[in-house]
């Protein structure tokens, strides 16, 4: 049996899923073959019946489709079928083979192929995700030109995994009534704004997409564990894995079918203290989850994609048109934009920037802003000008001197004074915060704070800067450690400097995604934590089974600890108790990310 | 200009301001607006040009948020038909 392997993908729909593959393999590459002149009519032909019934096939999806009130799924196939239905694709595949007298097949690979090359190199994301679209259409077609039999559902009797290249709206309505036993979606294309991701998660099953290797890797049958909420495939655990991993499934079902009723509930612990508990995101697309998960706002919406990935820089309107419909969107809860967190690992080639010995140290954050001020100044007026829509802030990332932080101030002075003499509609009170990730900030953070509207403590470079961890190196990546008390100490030492100046401090940032840590935080007086959308049910689900006393009185207790260890050991006996045992349980012992919890000390599952 | 020939041209440059940009959906949306009208209608994008009415050739264009589209139309209903067009791409292809 083929070995065990991890796939590393994009989280496209949050869940869990555990069952053996069923690969469905597209019937492409199709063999090309040059038509004798006498077989090109008939060839033509066959093209002609193949696209009718094709049609046929999709008009009657879009009926299923509209019927079940899938309209979202119905609205994606309609258009698979307008591309069906335009002549010009019918005369684009004679042509081919008439012209060049390739086989059916060949045309309409040939006809795909300038659609697919189109979209994979473009610009932004969200049309690379695109890239199969036209392709995924076409597919019906060489269906009925090969007559091929459809792997079905129907004679399904187990859960399965669904494996595939990508999945074509229209092939997804074959899941309809076999949705229970589809308990996972694994892709090897596609992003998250990809059909594909889309139509799993209005189908509310866990997705994986962009996991490359998978198609060579998948064989039917071999056990899948999918996880939407990491975005990563592991392929044929062993079986003491498996059993784990099955367990755990069923531990997320039953915790996922409580959580969905938190949602309209307030965020605040048993004693009534509120927090405000927001979501991470990166493109517009995503305040889709945001507002599914109960969150109050967002509090990182992060610009760099829109800086990446790029072959220019984005203009004012463009930038303008994404923070105000994100602006509307979550209108009245609030909106944080940070501006460009760029440099670091974040370069686009266009900006110039050269490779750096060692860029976490180097030229990022703050710094290249404001080494671009005309750059910079675009997003700032962008920000500005969508204020007018919405509840919406701006931060600044890695500021580590207060010269840096007055820079800043002085140049939105400047692009709000610019904007007010040009009559532009804009926010001039719009607040401005910063994040606390670097040990400078945190002890400037009394001065600091008396300049800015809030804080924001961005907990993974804060402590890859406090602990002197680089992340990416594996040697010392198992240092990283959130709970090592001076972290505490950090976060502790912003909160109380902001409260002296009158301001609050959140955290965005991983650390605040667990549990048992995000209790912690509060207990510190963080007041607001934002986290990605998957972990706010879970997050609020904590927050609303303790008491502030209590998470105070462990705050107290861990700042003056003397190791992780011990702070971690003192959660466990402390906090685990009171929090939804379910919650506490996400800890598996061995998965990746825990692995690293010292030796010896009580495990979130495996103790007592 | 005011030339009363009996080809007369419009032309209208547009920028593409829904936050999806022209995807699948919005394609769909404009290419059954144009059709509805008689005159030709050739939708540009930097030095591509593709026929209004077909969505194979509107989806070629892969406009994004912030792309520049020329929209031209050519026939009997020609005012119109540009008035609209131009409308729906301002209307963000009824999104939102």
């Amino acid at each position: 049996m083929a070995k065990s392997r991890v796939l590393t993908g994009i989280p496209a729909s949050p869940g869990y899923g555990v069952a053996p593959a069923l690969v469905l393999r597209s019937p492409e590459p199709a063999e090309a073959r040059r038509l004798a002149p006498h077989e090109v009519e008939p060839e033509i032909e066959r093209l002609r019946g193949a696209l009718a019934r094709a049609r046929q096939e999709l008009g009657q999806a879009v009926g299923e489709l509209a019927e079940l009130g899938e309209d979202e799924a119905r609205g994606m196939v309609e258009v698979e079928l307008m591309v069906l239905e335009d002549p010009a694709s019918f005369a684009a595949f004679a042509e081919r083979i008439r012209g060049e007298r390739l086989n059916a097949e060949a045309a309409i690979q040939a006809v795909a192929a300038p659609y697919t090359e189109r979209y994979a190199a473009h610009a932004s994301p969200r049309f690379r995700d695109r890239a199969l679209d036209v392709a995924a259409a076409f597919r019906a077609v060489l269906n009925h030109l090969q007559r091929r039999e459809l792997p079905s559902f129907e004679r399904l009797q187990e859960p399965v995994v669904v494996v595939a290249r990508d999945l074509a709206p229209h092939e997804t309505i074959r899941f309809e009534g076999h949705r229970q036993r589809i308990v996972a979606i694994a892709t090897e294309g596609g992003g998250r704004t990809s059909h594909s991701a889309i139509l799993a998660r209005t189908f509310g099953i866990p997705c994986v997409v962009g996991a490359a290797g998978l198609m060579a890797e998948a064989q039917d049958g071999d056990w899948l564990v999918v996880d939407g909420f990491s975005g990563t495939v592991e392929l044929r655990p062993s079986g003491p894995a498996l059993e784990r991993r099955r367990r755990r499934q069923l531990r997320v079902a039953s915790q996922r079918a409580r959580l969905g009723d938190l949602r309209d509930l307030p965020c605040a612990t048993r004693d009534g203290r509120r927090v405000e508990l927001s979501a991470n995101i990166e493109l517009p697309a995503e305040v889709e989850h945001v507002l599914l998960s109960g969150a109050r706002g967002i509090g990182l919406y992060r610009t760099e994609f829109f800086y990446l990935d790029r072959p220019h820089l984005p203009t004012e309107e463009e930038q303008l048109a994404a923070y105000e419909e994100v602006a509307r969107r979550v209108h009245p809860e609030s909106v944080i934009v940070r501006t460009m967190d760029l440099g670091g690992d974040k370069v686009a080639s266009y900006l110039g920037a050269t490779k750096e010995a060692n860029p976490f140290l180097g030229w990022r954050g703050i710094r290249f802003a404001l080494h671009h001020p005309g750059m910079f100044r675009t997003q700032l007026r962008a920000i500005y000008r969508a204020g007018v829509h919405g509840n919406l802030k701006m931060m600044f990332p890695m500021v580590t001197t207060y010269a840096e932080l007055e820079q800043t101030l002085a140049l939105c002075a400047e692009v709000r004074a610019e904007l007010a003499r040009q009559g532009q509609a804009h926010d001039p009170d719009l607040p401005l915060g910063m994040m606390v990730e670097t040990p400078s900030a945190v002890w400037s953070a009394p001065e600091m704070a008396r300049r800015v509207a809030f804080f924001s403590i961005g907990s993974n470079d804060l402590i890859q800067y406090t602990l002197a961890i680089d992340r990416g190196n594996e040697r010392i990546a198992h240092l990283y450690e959130p709970l090592e008390p001076a972290i505490l100490r950090s976060v502790d030492h912003a909160v109380r400097a902001g409260r002296a100046a009158g301001i609050w401090t959140g955290v965005c940032g991983e650390m605040a995604g667990e549990p048992r840590v995000a209790v912690l935080l509060v207990g510190l007086g963080v007041e607001e934590l934002s986290v990605s959308p998957f972990d706010v049910p879970r997050l609020k689900a904590a927050v609303r089974a303790v008491d502030f006393a209590a998470a105070r009185a462990a705050a107290e207790a861990c700042l003056g600890m003397r190791s992780a260890a011990e702070v971690r050991a003192f959660l466990a006996r402390e906090l685990d108790p009171l929090l939804p045992p379910d919650l506490i349980g996400e800890a598996e012992p061995g998965e990746a990310n825990h692995e690293t919890a010292a030796a010896g000390e009580p495990d979130a599952e495996g103790g007592a | 200009m005011g030339d009363a020939g009996a080809l007369t041209v419009r032309e209208a440059t547009l920028v593409i301001r829904n936050q999806q940009g022209m995807h699948a959906r919005a394609c769909q949306v404009f290419v059954r607006a144009a059709s509805r009208f008689r005159s030709k209608i050739v939708v540009g994008r930097d030095d591509l040009e593709v026929d209004g009415k077909s969505i194979l050739g509107v989806l070629m264009l892969a406009a994004e948020p912030g792309a520049e589209i020329r929209i031209r139309a050519e026939g009997v209903d020609e005012a119109e038909a540009l008035e609209a067009m131009r409308q729906i791409v301002e209307d963000k292809f009824g999104e939102e």
